[in-house]
């Protein structure tokens, strides 16, 4: 039982594709015997991960996401890339409640979720795409 | 699991309590934020939002309750949250809004921190 299970998914951009893989997240903690409310944070951490993957993916269903889940009981590893023209994370500016209510956008927590949420955060991202891999401790 | 996103809405002493399932997305918080805007023109300044139903969340959909609480604060109005999951509470915490709303177990809890 502590041999990882993993999936592997390639998700087209159609509205709310992210549930598939939150589904998907579901049925392999089940599998491992893993308690529902162990993989509440990393519901939002797969979420996250792929609107925010979408957002840079450039557009249209021809621009799919690829997601991997490795999971074993006491651990997640996702893994999300997508293949848009890539970003500078260290451009991102850290939001701040403040600012966002000052007016103006109100959006652009993804990163910030993502880091605080998780147990290991890390983003690659270049001409060729962006690849983050998030590490979550489900003990 | 369902994760179809709806509302439904309720006034208790001319607080208004929405009460949410489902997936909350940006059709999600731009159901929530409609809802609010038709109460806040007739004056409503106190707001309880139930998550009960709502066990994914993402923070596009959260974005929408930021330009509630902007709303809320210009007018001297108050947010609480209910019923949260313990990952939605955490994300919360996290994007600092229990700074400006508050948040209790449930409904009634809710009303009696506003009395």
């Amino acid at each position: 039982m502590n041999s990882p299970v993993v999936l592997k998914i390639e998700l087209p951009n159609v509205p709310d594709i992210e549930l598939v893989a939150v589904e998907g997240l579901g049925r392999l903690a089940r599998h491992l015997g893993i308690p529902e409310e162990k993989i509440g944070e990393a519901r939002i951490l797969v979420t996250e991960a792929i609107i925010n993957a979408f957002e840079h993916a450039g557009g249209g269903s021809a621009s799919p996401v690829v997601v991997e889940f490795t999971m074993t009981p006491s651990d997640l590893v996702i893994f999300v890339r997508d293949f848009g023209k890539g970003f500078d994370p260290s451009s991102v500016e850290n939001p701040q409640l403040a600012e966002k209510l000052k007016g103006g956008g109100k959006r652009g927590w993804g990163l910030k979720l993502m880091e605080s949420m998780s147990d290991d955060f890390r983003i690659d991202s270049a001409p060729d795409g962006t690849r983050i891999t998030i590490r979550k401790m489900l003990r | 699991m369902d994760q179809e996103f709806s509302l439904t809405s309720q006034l208790r002493d001319r607080r208004l309590v929405i009460t949410t399932s489902g997936y909350v997305n940006n059709t999600g918080g731009q159901a929530i934020a409609t809802e609010f805007d038709r109460h806040f023109a007739q004056g409503v300044r106190e707001v309880i939002i139930n998550l009960a139903g709502s066990k994914v969340v993402n923070s596009v959909g959260m974005s929408f309750l930021l330009e509630i609480l902007e709303k809320l604060q210009d007018a001297g109005g108050a947010m609480v949250f209910t019923n949260l999951d313990p990952a939605v509470d955490k994300m919360l915490t996290i994007m600092g809004i229990f700074s400006i709303a508050g948040k209790a177990a449930t409904v009634d809890d809710a009303i009696k921190k506003l009395s």
